[in-house]
């Protein structure tokens, strides 16, 4: 043991001694394996900007760059931003016109239909996780496993009825009906989201409130509802990740003017009888993951901050 | 303190239970304007929900609640004129300490450049100028607790609740803060209701201190008059430190003299209701026990513990299968060490005689 401690220490492992910032070493060795976990994002996005014929070339091309010689240059591939302009506009049969693909319309159905109803069941949600944390009803815990118990079940295992339902009542394959089913299959989780916050909130705050003369309307919206500002943005977040990424329903409840990139990616690759596109799907993919990351980019100092930290003793 | 002081605050029989627990029963007291009044006792006897109950935050089952004379059980929290420190300080987390300060004045609408003047002078008052523009996370225990008070003084309240304020600060910090709240008093002359279960802080800053036992007032008065007369042996036990010392006793005929374990004691108060044979409890403070000197009636004891607290020693001493806990001064205890005999005289003009039963003053 001894020996192998040392080895540790000469590596840049410090001995565990309250909590300090983590040496070279440590951090050196926490890059490595995150680097592990990013490799096949990593992996799309180079085959975003690799050349079409390449996509499934033996050896495979690694890199668009041979970092200063590290990489052997038949590994290495000349990147371009080709695959992207097809995304939007390619020609469908072998040596046709230029067609417009249709997905500039499918991005803004991903990005209203999950934005609209994420932020509908974030003021719903939060609104119930109020009521649910403060005025509890008889069985309230009853309620919320009620609320909870939507979420065990597996969509494909709801989504026939939910198909007839909406058939019956006509809102196949619009904007509301799709909007309508992803704020309800959101609030379950934003409901136990927020009341969590709402639950650490001291009670005494609200009541100081009281005393300095604000109604219950003014408590909620300028005393508590701004010190769980961090749970709106976590739960906003973990909801659009949720909702941008679904496809059964999105595939089964869209129509062609709803539908969104999951279902209309799935289509673009396995359309036409020519194999799959793999650089298209690479090039989609890419694009779709860059709204999700800089929502969750801008709002991380909220994601990581407890704005209570510390104000209260209990 | 005059007797034609307007009465600030007055509660008549008031109840309020959660659930099946009695939280104030049939509760009674009222305050004078100005007065800087104590509400003592343990903790869960119902000193909060008092508080809570006067300021609007609880309603109350039954009873009346007055402030200033108009009835207001059951009026608004806003219009009540009513502001309060909680023990948890319950500051605005989210809120700069400028914005903690205009938030109260912010709700009544007052203009923006009043307000700037009164937060200003609010800080002032409290040292806290440099503090405006931090949030309370950043601040230290003292100075949360004084922007608590900051912010329930900037609006400058008829009545000023007080729950336990002092409880989460260190002991150094209790002890100026003490010293503080009296100045404020002093100085803007509200009338603060101050609830604590901490007996040093209720005699040093009450006026007037009601003793609180089950939800109900047991006894109140100045600070003197809980130390020299207690009510009951509840009141007696919890007001002096060290506590008193009751001793089993039996009337004899004459109303003044008792059989005790210690031997026959005669007091010179009298017991007004009671009939010979009766059982007693005599309360001894620790203070009116002394050294014997040469010559003077003693009881023998023995010594059997020394805690020393600086300028005075606590000896508790055994006597007639009794243990009295006696006050020295420092220098006299010195020399002492367990299991030495010790005189003891009892100054017997400062007994308090209680019924064994009930415990209610005999005098």
């Amino acid at each position: 043991m001894s020996s192998s401690a040392s080895f540790m220490e000469r590596l840049g492992f410090r001995k565990a001694s309250g909590v300090g910032e983590a040496g070279w070493g440590r951090t050196l060795f926490v890059a490595v394996i995150a680097f592990i976990y990013f490799i096949p994002v990593l992996f799309i996005i180079f085959t975003a900007i690799k050349p079409q014929n390449l996509a499934l070339s033996v050896p495979p091309t690694l890199s668009p760059t041979s970092f200063f010689g590290l990489i052997p240059d038949q590994y290495v591939f000349s990147p371009t931003l080709e695959n992207f302009g097809s995304v939007f506009s390619r020609s469908m049969t072998t040596g046709g016109a230029p067609e417009d693909t249709g997905f500039d319309r499918y991005f803004f159905n991903s990005i209203f239909i999950s934005s609209v109803s994420v932020g509908l069941a974030l003021i719903i949600g939060t609104l119930a996780a109020f009521g649910f944390s403060r005025y509890p009803l008889k069985g309230n815990d009853t309620y919320l496993f009620i609320i909870l118990t939507t979420r065990m079940l597996p969509a494909i295992v709801v989504i026939i009825p939910i198909i007839l339902m909406f058939r019956t009542v006509g809102l196949s394959g619009s904007y509301i009906g799709i909007i309508l089913l992803y704020t309800a299959f959101n609030l379950a989780f934003t409901i136990w989201m927020m009341k969590s916050f709402f639950d650490e909130l001291s009670l005494d705050v609200e009541d100081a409130a009281r005393i300095d003369g604000s109604s219950e309307v003014k408590v909620f919206f300028k005393i508590c509802l701004p010190q769980v500002v961090a749970g709106l943005a976590a739960t906003f977040v973990f909801g659009l990740i949720l909702t941008w990424n679904e496809f059964l329903f999105a595939l089964l409840l869209s129509g062609a003017d709803t539908r969104t990139v999951p279902v209309a990616m799935n289509q673009a690759v396995s359309s036409g009888g020519r194999g799959t596109d793999w650089t298209l799907l690479a090039a989609i993919e890419t694009l779709f993951l860059i709204p999700v990351f800089l929502v969750t980019f801008f709002l991380q100092n909220h994601l990581l901050r407890g704005v209570t930290f510390g104000t209260v003793k209990r | 303190m005059t007797a034609s002081a307007r009465q600030a605050l007055r509660l008549s029989g008031i109840s309020k239970s959660y659930g099946n627990v009695r939280a104030l029963s049939n509760l009674s007291f009222d305050v004078p304007e100005g007065r800087f009044f104590v509400l003592f006792g343990p903790s869960s006897v119902g000193k909060t929900t008092a508080l809570r109950t006067i300021a609007g935050l609880v309603p109350t089952d039954s009873g009346r609640l007055e402030i200033f004379g108009s009835d207001m059980t059951t009026a608004p929290i806003a219009g009540r004129g009513v502001s309060m420190v909680f023990q948890s300080f319950a500051l605005y987390p989210h809120l700069t300490v400028y914005e903690n300060f205009a938030y109260p004045l912010r709700e009544e609408k007052v203009a923006r450049e009043e307000i700037d003047r009164r937060v200003k002078e609010t800080a002032a008052m409290l040292k806290l100028t440099p503090r405006l523009e931090r949030k309370p996370g950043t601040l230290s225990g003292g100075e949360q607790q004084r922007v608590a008070l900051g912010r329930s003084l900037i609006r400058r309240p008829k009545i000023l609740l007080l729950d336990e304020p002092l409880t989460n600060l260190d002991a150094k910090l209790r002890h100026d803060m003490r010293a503080e709240l009296k100045r404020l008093h002093r100085q803007l002359g509200m009338t603060i209701v101050y609830a604590t279960p901490d007996e040093l802080e209720a005699l040093s800053m009450g006026e007037e201190i009601a003793v609180m036992r089950d939800g109900a007032v047991v006894q109140r008065g100045t600070p003197d008059e809980l130390y020299e007369q207690p009510l009951d042996t509840y009141v007696a036990g919890k007001i002096g430190s060290p506590h008193m010392n009751m001793i089993k006793a039996t009337v004899s005929a004459d109303m003044a003299s008792f059989e005790t374990p210690l031997g026959k004691l005669k007091t010179s108060r009298k017991v007004k209701t009671g009939t010979a044979g009766e059982a007693a409890l005599l309360g001894i403070r620790p203070s009116d026990l002394k050294i014997a000197a040469k010559g003077e009636h003693a009881i023998a004891s023995t010594i059997h513990l020394i805690e020393p607290l600086g300028d005075v020693t606590v000896v508790s001493v055994d006597a007639g299968g009794e243990t009295l806990r006696m006050v020295l001064p420092e220098a006299s205890a010195t020399a002492m060490k367990p299991g030495d005999a010790l005189p003891v005289a009892i100054d017997t003009t400062k007994i308090h005689i209680f019924r064994a039963a009930s415990g209610q003053a005999m005098t």
